[in-house]
């Protein structure tokens, strides 16, 4: 399988014998159970897997949203193993940007407002020019003063994709970002992650269990009990979904 | 129903601290009724044990039938009997012993030479009664006078004002007597009779200074012989007694000492506790139904899911009444319980800080018990009435939709009511001001309130964003995400500020109230006052003795002064209704205080004629020239004819006689204040100090410049605010509970969006800030309607209670600024804990939960 890794000169995000545990005792649960990982810049990585298999725990850890158990992630060249809650938040807000399944906005702010949030928070006034372009590749321009309830679906998630891209961060991370949406909704906002990554050179990680949505990445990384146990570059919808198959047949998973 | 039950049982043991508020609100609510009543039961009893000590030995008094009463004094003015009397009565069967009581004022001189006692409480003087069974005081060291000059005094007395057995000091009959002390007395084995002052007097000394002439007694106690009941005793005396005089048993004697006492102060007291704890449970209503709305509110799907499966609206309701019913109960448990112990902590707390009540223990009745936890019930359960309808009213098809959070605004009926409502209310309210009409304005007034309470949803969205507009820019984006937040639920804002706004409109109204009477008092003393000083102002509660009337012409002696009048205090029967008399000398008095546009002349009042307000004759319609018969407390009657009508009797008062005419009848002589002005080209100071050092030997009562004597008249009311804004603080207290009860439950409703923007980079201090400025924001919201509210109720207050528009209205800036400033750091307060378990949130949990 190392053969699959190919060298890249700087990682955008990385983790490095990550192992996450729950509970303890009988209890105690290996959500990660050492994965090393590097997460190449201006690359759409998908990473999958079967329910309980760690993607989650795997993201949430590498954007520093959790914590790891031992082993270590970074971002860029920072490690996070020790930096402290305001710390891990200055980070998310300034180098990373999020994508969730649903629920990614704020009820109380317009579209343009939640998509300078991070931005707002920081004080910061951010690239105009950028953030307008991004608002024409969202194709929001004219929902910009609307609440997010007037939006539909689709468009709730395009606007979070704007608002995770906003601040040019170092790395996108977004979970289940089609989850709950139709399947042409979702098609628009994967071809927005995938288009936005290859035309400035942006790096995205993807949680998906989706093989249609995995197969617009540049690379899939399939885990199962907590261990990364495969990789497929240039992914379609078949070969990854046989790929999943072959996770139900006993035995195989390692 | 059982399965309704049962649902609330298991609603109460996860939702534990969402009603941690509402047990509280009720808890301190139902704490402050119970502690009120068992206060007031317990001060009663107290009196009650005082006043059947202070006559424990005393079975028959016999008194005068004659006593002049004005409204709202006490026990009145008692005609004298003669001191003979008691030795005939001793003669009588089943007498065992009679005695003359004299009674009168009397304050003495402490070591360091001031007056002792004087804030309320009685300053007593009176003949030491030798016959140990009739005199409640027991001597405690020393022995009881025997030769003029001679005083026994209790023992707190001796205590407060450091004298012991052997001193020598004055005392104030209002004219200074030099006394020795040769005896220390108790009452009941305490110091005194509560905190009253006792002087005890040989018999001679008290004819001499406390009688009005010699020969005569206050009344005369009487002691039965052998096996003679305190009812046979009075048969027995009535028949030897001469007309006008009457016997009463010891027990009734005491009865209506206490019924004095409950008329004068324990009533107003208990009354004015009353009042307030009623405020406080309005404002707990406010907050406990804004809980229950909004607790139904986040429940709409899980009721809904009940009502998919078949509950019947019924059983939801049944349900949430349940739990109003059972936090209600241990709420009201609680709070009878912690009454009980505020009680036993003023009852500790009060006599070391020397108010004047009595000893005893604690009088819980079972109405202090039932009523508490009546009340606690019924507001809890009426405060959940509607939110639990309206849970049974849940839709089962809203348990698919998505939002549960009640975002609803103002509907237009409320709009339109509550449009209506305002104007008429206020309509009304000017209209019985401006037309005197006490129910007019009252009723006016409840309207207004009500009107502001449905106004609330429609005033929070405009108030809110008007208050919060500075912090978008202050505050960034944290301050714009308070201010939305703030407005998402106009009607939850609404009613959750309208706890604070009752709160803070009484407190308004309150202030408002004071700083006019204060203003009142200003302008009076400032109209009226024509002097350069005052000697012995009235202050608030003053007991004392009043001024010795010798001093006024000694002050006028002096080179400095160009006047000095005394104006004495006494009471006479006018048309069937005790009246207090100003007795002075008119016509030097024209020149100290204004008396306004005089009709007649002041000149020839002499020995049959009087003066009156211009009020008090158009009362009687007098004019100068027509008479009236004034009926005395020597028992005498005489025919007067009114000389003069003048038109300002705020400090002359309604009714002026000279000395002259008033002489005969005097009881105890005093002055209430001596007006002094001094010659041209001497100055206030020089002459105060002279009349300082003149008044020295009268008892040394207090000298004070114009603007002391104005403020010194207004600082009772200072002491009154200062009771009332601690008795209002509890309702704030409740109102901000309330506030931080919102904020935990909305913190709650918005988990997932704390988590996002957590995720997204706010950090825990933004996090915190925000759920502050929106407390914040929702107090300002509150404080600033209360504030409108107070000032305009305060405007009603003062022009209502002015029937002679002569008052003043006063807004004052600096105490309307402090409780503005009081309640925006109430609201930062109560956002506090709010805020800090907000930024607590586990973010990954917060983006987890569906």
């Amino acid at each position: 399988m190392t053969t699959a890794l190919r060298p890249t000169a700087t990682a955008a995000a990385r983790v490095v014998d990550a192992v996450k545990t729950y509970g303890a005792g009988d209890t105690e649960v290996r959500a990660l159970d050492g994965v090393s990982v590097d997460f190449p810049a201006g690359r759409f990585t998908a990473i999958m897997g079967p329910s309980g298999s760690g993607k989650s725990t795997l993201m949430h850890c590498a954007a520093g949203l959790d914590t790891l158990t031992s082993g270590s992630a970074f971002i860029g060249g920072t490690d996070l193993s020790g930096l402290d809650d305001r710390a891990l938040t200055l980070l998310r807000r300034e180098r990373v940007g999020f994508v969730f399944q649903a629920f990614n906005l704020l009820p109380t702010l317009t579209v343009a407002e939640n998509i300078t949030l991070p931005l707002d928070l920081a004080g910061q006034r951010g690239d105009r020019e950028w953030i307008d372009a991004l608002v024409d590749t969202v194709g929001l321009r004219d929902r910009l003063h609307h609440r997010p309830a007037e939006l539909s679906g689709g468009q709730q998630q395009r606007v979070a994709v704007a608002r995770a891209f906003a601040g040019r961060p170092d790395v996108v991370f977004a979970d289940e970002p089609t989850g709950n949406l139709d399947s042409r909704a979702g098609e628009e906002v994967l071809r927005l992650l995938g288009s936005t990554v290859r035309r400035t050179a942006r790096t995205v990680v993807m949680v998906t269990h989706d093989p249609v949505a995995a197969a617009h990445a540049d690379e899939v990384l399939f885990l199962a009990d907590g261990r990364l146990v495969d990789r497929m570059p240039a992914p379609t919808a078949e070969r990854v979904l046989d790929r999943l198959k072959a996770f139900d047949a006993p035995g195989v998973t390692s | 129903m059982n399965a309704a039950l049962r649902l609330s049982r298991t609603s109460l043991r996860s939702h534990k601290r969402r009603f941690a508020g509402t047990f509280v609100a009720v808890l301190l609510g139902v704490a402050f009724l119970t502690g009120t009543l068992v206060m007031g039961d317990t001060l009663r009893a107290g009196f009650d044990t005082l006043f059947a000590d202070a006559n424990a030995g005393t079975d028959a008094v016999v008194r005068s039938t004659n006593v002049v009463t004005v409204a709202g004094e006490g026990q009145g003015t008692r005609q004298p009997v003669p001191t003979a009397l008691a030795t005939r009565l001793s003669a009588t069967p089943g007498v065992a012993a009679a005695v003359p009581d004299l009674q009168g004022s009397g304050q003495l001189v402490g070591s360091d030479g001031k007056p002792i006692g004087g804030q309320g409480p009685p300053t007593r003087a009176g003949n030491w009664i030798t016959d140990p069974k009739l005199n409640p005081y027991r001597l405690a060291e020393g022995r009881a006078p025997s030769a003029p000059g001679e005083v026994v005094v209790n023992r707190g007395a001796a205590g407060k004002g450091g004298l012991k057995l052997g001193d020598t000091t004055v005392l104030r009959v209002p004219d200074p007597v030099p006394v020795r002390i040769v005896g220390i007395a108790t009452f009941g084995g305490e110091d005194g009779m509560g905190q009253a002052t006792f002087a005890g007097l040989t018999l001679g000394d008290a004819e001499k200074y406390l009688a009005p002439k010699p020969g005569e007694a206050s009344s005369l106690s009487v002691r039965a012989g052998p096996g003679v009941s305190q009812q046979r005793l009075v048969d027995a005396l009535t028949p030897v007694l001469p007309k006008g005089v009457e016997a009463i048993t010891g027990k009734a004697a005491a009865a209506e000492s206490l019924d004095m006492v409950a008329g004068l102060f324990l009533d107003l007291f208990t009354a004015l506790l009353l009042v307030f704890s009623g405020i406080a449970l309005l404002v707990a209503t406010f907050s406990i139904h804004n809980t229950f709305a909004i607790v139904v509110a986040q429940r709409t799907r899980e009721n809904a899911l009940l009502r998919a499966l078949g509950a019947s609206r019924r059983q939801v309701s049944t349900a949430t009444l349940a739990e109003a019913a059972v936090v209600a109960l241990a709420a009201s448990t609680a709070g009878v319980l912690a009454g009980i112990g505020i009680a036993a902590g003023l009852q500790a707390l009060f006599p070391a800080i020397g108010f004047p009540f009595p000893a005893g223990d604690l009088v819980i009745s079972r109405l202090s018990v039932a009523l508490p936890v009546a009340v606690g019930v019924l507001v809890c359960l009426g405060s959940a009435l509607l939110p639990a309808l309206r849970a049974g009213r849940t839709a089962p098809l809203a348990a698919l939709r998505e939002s549960a959070v009640d975002q609803a605004g103002a509907s237009r009926t409320r709009k339109l009511v509550g449009g209506a409502l305002l104007p008429v209310g206020v309509g009304v309210t000017v209209a019985g001001v401006l037309a005197p009409g006490l129910l007019l304005a009252g009723t006016g007034a409840l309207l207004t309130v009500a009107a502001f309470v449905v106004l609330g949803p429609v005033a929070s969205s405009y108030a809110v964003r008007i208050l919060g507009a500075p912090l978008d820019r202050l505050r960034g984006v944290t301050g714009a995400l308070a201010r939305r937040n703030a407005l998402r639920s106009p009607r939850r804002t609404a009613a959750t500020a309208t706890a604070l706004m009752i709160g803070v409109a009484v407190v308004s109204l309150f202030t408002v109230f004071g700083a006019s009477l204060k203003a009142t008092m200003d302008q009076t003393v400032s109209r009226s006052f024509a002097g350069d000083v005052a000697v012995g102002a009235r202050q608030f509660g003053a007991g004392g003795s009043g001024i010795s009337p010798r001093l006024a012409p000694a002050v006028a002696r002096l080179p400095q002064v160009e006047a000095a009048v005394g104006l004495g205090k006494g009471v006479a029967d006018v048309d069937g209704g005790g009246r207090n008399i100003t007795v002075t000398d008119p016509v030097a008095l024209t020149g100290l205080l204004d008396l306004g546009k005089v009709e007649g002349s002041l000149a020839g009042l002499g020995t049959d004629g009087l003066a009156v307000s211009a009020n008090e004759a158009d009362k009687h319609h007098w004019k100068p020239g027509s008479t009236t018969r004034l009926a005395f407390t020597d028992g005498s009657e005489r025919t007067f004819t009114v000389r003069a009508v003048y038109a300002e009797k705020d400090l002359a008062g309604d009714y002026l006689l000279t000395r002259e005419a008033w002489a005969p009848h005097r009881a105890q002589e005093s002055d209430t204040l001596v007006a002094v002005s001094f010659k041209d080209g001497v100055s206030v100071a020089d002459g105060k100090k002279a009349v300082e050092r003149t008044a020295a030997a009268y008892g040394n009562p207090t000298v004070q410049t114009r603007d002391e004597y104005a403020k010194s008249s207004a600082s009772g009311i200072d002491m009154m605010l200062t009771l009332v804004y601690a008795l209002l603080a509890l309702a704030v207290v409740i109102a901000l509970l309330g506030i931080a009860n919102t904020l935990t439950l909305a913190v709650h409703e918005r988990t997932r969006e704390l988590g996002l923007l957590r995720a997204v980079g706010q950090t825990r201090a933004q996090l915190r800030a925000m759920v502050r400025w929106e407390s914040v924001l929702v107090a300002a919201f509150g404080t600033a309607g209360g504030l409108g509210l107070g000032a305009f109720l305060g405007w009603v207050l003062v022009r209502a209670s002015d029937a002679d528009g002569t008052g003043a209205f006063a807004l004052p800036p600096v105490q309307l600024a402090v409780v503005t400033l009081v309640g925006l750091l109430a609201g930062a307060l109560a956002g506090w804990r709010p805020a800090r378990r907000a930024a607590r949130l586990d973010v990954l949990r917060a983006i987890a939960t569906q």
